[in-house]
């Protein structure tokens, strides 16, 4: 049992990646401007199977498939937004929160994107043939799947490359702006509108390049998004809400919790332990492990 | 007195006219029913979305194909050539949905016998509640021993049970123990969390051991997982000879990538209980050398493409599916002819819930077998086959629980590219032998 300790470390680290890399979205779009996106698991489905079909009818490999989907997902997103969502919010132009009307709209949508996948792809479960797909290289005594580990190195591309955007740039000083207190940011001159959809259509951007990085070695069926996104849920809250590299924490303590404690006690088992890891840190420290105060 | 015999007038001649409509309905009414009933419903619950719906779109598949067939050559004579309506009720997968609609095709569209659910997890309780509601059962796939084992009155099954798969494991590797002289001493099982794991994982645990086998590893794990490294880790530090494993087609999918990325060497191979390595969907999802000497208990005949009425229906199956025929879509079909069977020894006199009984009745005086299977034979490729019998088995014969003691599955190992019938005996393939042990990742090509 002691020597898959390191070993369980590692795949946990890597399993952490992937559930980081899915979840960085949600982290923006739920995390900082509080939208409680329910439909994160059929965006993360749909954006699957734009990558699996660009493969399937035109031969794209899937990580080249990101310079489309990325774009493409970005506009996608920014129209949910504007299109679903804002009609909502001006409709609560009373509250500086945001309505939890939107929970319920955006759990429709997600039931409304599953079934038009179901009722077009059908159940099957598809996934693509890539060179790179069961490729594995070596790390001291452990075989490690390249694959997963060009998720888990993405994961830290697009936490990176979000939380610059955040920080070191205007559009990010306005997205933290309207995240804390969307009166204030009007009058500060922020087209409040505008900024939810932008960082609607990057959160949902940053979803499906994770999507596609994952077609390699996972597999797309009309459902496969809900429990991936329950995850990221755990994930962000975990993490911390208004803390984008919180996500990424979040997703590795919990990737490797469920590793090593699954070496111990039978998976099912171990799930328990990270749903205890979730409510002795919501417990001890509300915010989550990296959360900011003004939540 | 001219007003009040006006007034009196107005009202009744509409009176009167609905009077006269009531009686002429009703009489229509009672008399449509005296002699012969129009259609029969039949429900299926079935997971038509969710992690498994691909199995659920197969015994859909199957069930169709079979009632298209039984209503376009003349429907259910004894009841003066009935059509049979089939609905279906969506699962979602989950016990919950299997439940509710159960609920909602006994009460809001009137079935008068149900069939399903795949899953054992959702089979289990929703056929609670068609023994509340008096409504018969006939489950078509689901292996929980307990789903037959409740002493209900309205619940059947033509399938193999839990104990009945692992026995037929253990006989297997007997049989290949004997020829080889070689057998497995340490066994572990990594088994899906829900029912079915837990009830075929019962068996291996009280089986395997009274066989002489070592159980080294008891790991069940919660559906839907994105990864089984920490799994193939532990089975790797088990040093086990033999692995067993019960998986849904996703989780299968990622596990046997996963198995081959690891090179997991298992002296006496990996078995399969079904599920997911009964799903053509699985086998297009994975690399052809991660499945190369698998064993799997197949639910049906898998030589069933010899057999002369496999060619009309695996072409509506892929008309229906775009994939080949396999064990789902025959028990979907199979059953629906075991239902025929009963509908042809009932009478229907308007009491649904009366008529519900006597279709259980029927079905618990079901005998179909090669020889008597006159009233759902069917004609292909010049020989007459009988359909309640496509999965290769016998007999149809429920015993006083509702189990049919004569299903039974066969034991393949996939051998040069191809599922090969290793057991029982009298079923394998002319000059098949098991590679056993199994070669390990090293040697193979």
């Amino acid at each position: 049992m002691l020597e898959t300790l390191v070993p369980s470390f590692v795949t946990g680290l890597l399993l952490g990646g992937l559930y980081g890399a899915i979840a960085v979205g949600l982290s923006l779009i739920f995390g900082i401007i509080r939208v409680v996106n329910f439909a994160h698991g059929a965006f993360l489905m749909t954006a699957m199977y734009a990558s699996y079909w660009l493969w399937a009818l035109l031969g794209v490999d899937p990580y080249l498939s990101i310079l489309f989907v990325g774009p493409a997902f970005f506009l996608l997103g920014y129209a949910a937004q504007h299109i679903l969502i804002r009609p909502m919010f001006v409709r609560e132009r009373a509250l500086v929160v945001e309505p939890l009307g939107v929970l319920l709209l955006m759990a429709g949508f997600d039931l409304v994107l599953s079934n038009l996948a179901l009722l077009f792809f059908r159940a099957d479960y598809r996934s693509v043939t890539h060179p790179l797909g069961s490729a594995t290289f070596p790390l001291f005594s452990m075989i490690l799947s390249i694959p997963r580990s060009i998720v888990f190195v993405l994961a830290f591309v697009l936490t990176g490359g979000l939380s610059w955007l955040l920080t070191r740039t205007e559009l990010g000083t306005a997205i933290r702006s309207v995240g804390q207190n969307r009166e204030a940011a009007a009058l500060c001159g922020v087209n409040v509108y505008r900024i939810y959809n932008v960082t609607f259509g990057l959160g949902t951007a940053a979803l499906a390049i994770a999507g596609a990085a994952i077609l390699p070695f996972y597999y797309v069926n009309p459902t496969m998004g809900s429990p991936l996104a329950v995850k990221s849920f755990m994930v962000v809250v975990l993490g911390g809400l208004g803390s984008v590299p919180g996500a990424l924490v979040g997703g590795l303590v919990l990737g490797v919790v469920e590793s090593v404690a699954g070496q111990f006690v039978p998976a099912t088992a171990a799930a328990i332990f990270s749903f205890v890891l979730f409510v002795v840190v919501l417990f001890t420290r509300p915010r989550g492990l990296m959360g900011t105060l003004d939540v | 007195m001219p007003h009040a015999k006006a007034s009196h007038d107005r009202l009744m001649r509409p009176a009167l006219f609905a009077l006269v409509l009531l009686l002429a309905g009703g009489a229509v009414y009672t008399l449509a029913d005296a002699q012969s009933v129009k259609e029969i419903i039949v429900g299926e619950v079935l997971p038509l979305s969710g992690p498994v719906a691909s199995q659920g779109s197969q015994l859909r598949a199957g069930a169709e194909i079979a009632v298209e067939e039984i209503n376009a050559e003349g429907g259910i004579k004894a009841l003066g050539g009935a059509r049979i309506k089939l609905v279906f009720g969506d699962s979602k997968s989950t016990p919950d949905g299997g439940m509710a609609e159960t609920e909602r095709l006994i009460t809001a569209e009137k079935v008068a016998v149900l069939l399903g659910a795949y899953q054992s997890a959702v089979t289990f309780p929703a056929t609670e509640v068609a023994e509340r509601y008096k409504t018969p059962w006939l489950v078509n796939v689901a292996v929980k021993d307990e789903i037959t084992e409740r002493g209900f009155k309205y619940v059947f099954r033509d399938f193999n049970k839990a104990s009945f798969d692992v026995k037929e494991i253990i006989a297997g590797n007997e049989i290949f123990a004997k020829e080889t002289g070689k057998r497995p001493t340490t066994v572990a099982l990594l088994y899906e969390g829900t029912d079915w794991g837990r009830s075929t994982a019962a068996f291996l645990k009280k089986f395997f051991p009274e066989a002489g086998y070592k159980i080294v590893l008891d790991e069940s794990y919660p559906p839907n997982q994105a990864d089984f490294s920490a799994q193939l880790l532990k089975i790797k530090a088990a040093k086990p000879d033999y692995l067993v494993g019960c998986l849904y087609t996703p989780d299968h999918i990622i596990f046997s990538k996963q198995m081959m990325e690891q090179k997991l060497d298992l002296p006496f191979g990996f078995m399969s209980v079904g599920a997911g390595s009964e799903d053509p969907v699985y086998y297009k999802a994975v690399p052809p050398q991660s499945v190369a000497y698998m064993f799997v208990q197949e639910d049906w005949d898998i030589l069933a493409p010899k057999r002369p009425w496999y060619p009309g229906l695996n072409e509506k199956t892929k008309a229906k599916l775009g994939y080949d025929a396999n064990a789902y879509v025959a028990a979907g079909y199979g059953t629906i002819f075991v239902i025929k069977d009963a509908l042809e020894r009932t009478k229907y006199d308007g009491d649904l819930a009366k008529y519900r009984t006597i279709i259980r009745d029927a079905l618990a005086a079901t005998d179909i077998s090669t020889d008597k299977c006159q009233r759902i034979e069917r004609k292909a490729g010049g020989q007459t086959y009988c359909p309640a019998l496509i999965r290769g088995i016998t007999r149809v014969k429920f015993d006083e629980q509702g189990q049919n003691t004569f299903s039974h599955g066969l034991i393949s190992q996939n051998l040069n590219g191809r599922r090969t019938i290793l057991a029982p005996m009298e079923f394998r393939e002319p000059g098949a032998k098991p590679a056993w042990p199994v070669p390990r990742w090293a040697d193979r090509k």
